[in-house]
């Protein structure tokens, strides 16, 4: 850079631009004296997702490490067992297809069975009826 | 976040400042209107989102004016930034305060007649403190393309400020 060029460059230096107007200076003024802006609708989106997401892991974590102890499984011993007799019944004879006879019975019975669990004095009672049908086959003469 | 500039009086900064700043959007507005809304704009994004950043906030705040005049641009859908219409000489005159002495008001007139490149680079080097680096970093221009429009435009005001001294 020469002597010149700096004359030139002294020169422009000294002259001196316009200031913006009052409606500007005002304008920023106004700005620089407001309070923070709100936050935006997206600011308050993201904070409202984390903050339920927070909440929401919160409450996961308290239920897992706070709920009930698992109880102990039952002790049910077998108490008992009963099977009463059976109840037969008899219908009449069929003829079956290949020209035979047969006489139709049906055997009812109730397998009862009890299970007690003494820690805690309870009992469980299980029925189970069973049912059973059958042919008897017929001599005939 | 740490505020660097914590103690500063930003509306006494900007007192201070606010003529060259205009002068900065001028270059890159096509009306006076256009230089104080950009302007505005500009300070304000900067003062809300960058004045807590360390280092001198001249740099930020002449990178904010052209970002908000680039974005008038867009809003606008006018022609692209480097299309714009060279101002005629009155109102590049009224961009500076009147001088008495008539070297100084030739210099305020012959402003104008430099191409709008080497215009932008004697405005940021001179009214916006910047260096060629930054010229070039601000205009995306490297920093020897700033200077060699500096020294043309040198070249050139010298050669038109003879002339109009003399007229």
């Amino acid at each position: 850079m020469n002597n010149e060029d700096q004359d030139i460059e002294s020169a422009l230096r000294s002259l001196r631009p316009r200031p913006p107007g009052p409606a500007v200076v005002s304008a920023i003024g106004r700005a620089l004296d407001a309070p923070a802006a709100p936050p935006s609708a997206r600011g308050v989106i993201l904070r409202w997702s984390a903050g339920l997401s927070a909440a929401a892991a919160g409450l996961l974590g308290f239920l897992f490490f706070t709920r009930a102890p698992v109880t102990a499984a039952p002790e049910y011993q077998l108490v008992r067992a009963e099977q009463p007799p059976a109840a037969v019944d008899v219908f009449a004879p069929v003829r079956l297809a290949d020209g035979s006879f047969a006489r139709p019975v049906r055997v009812r019975w109730n397998n009862e069975t009890q299970w007690e669990d003494r820690r805690t004095n309870t009992r469980l009672i299980q029925y189970s009826p069973s049912e059973q049908f059958g042919l008897i086959p017929l001599e005939t003469y | 976040m740490n505020d660097a500039h914590s103690e500063q009086d930003w509306r006494a900064w900007f007192a201070e400042h606010g003529a060259r700043l205009r002068l900065i959007a001028r270059q890159w507005t096509r009306s006076d209107a256009d230089a104080d809304d950009v302007l505005q704009e500009a300070f304000v994004r900067f003062w809300k989102h960058q004045r807590h950043l360390p280092g001198n906030p001249n740099a930020l705040v002449v990178t904010s004016i052209r970002r908000a005049a680039l974005d008038l641009h867009r809003r606008t859908d006018r022609r692209a930034l480097r299309e714009q219409v060279v101002s005629v000489d009155a109102a590049a005159v009224a961009d500076f305060e009147p001088e008495a002495d008539p070297r100084l008001q030739a210099l305020a007139s012959s402003l104008p007649s430099l191409s709008a490149e080497q215009r932008e680079v004697v405005v940021l080097k001179v009214w916006g403190d910047l260096t060629f680096e930054q010229i070039g970093a601000q205009l995306e221009i490297s920093p020897n393309t700033a200077a060699s429009r500096w020294r043309y435009a040198m070249e050139a005001l010298r050669r038109l400020v003879t002339a109009r001294t003399y007229e």
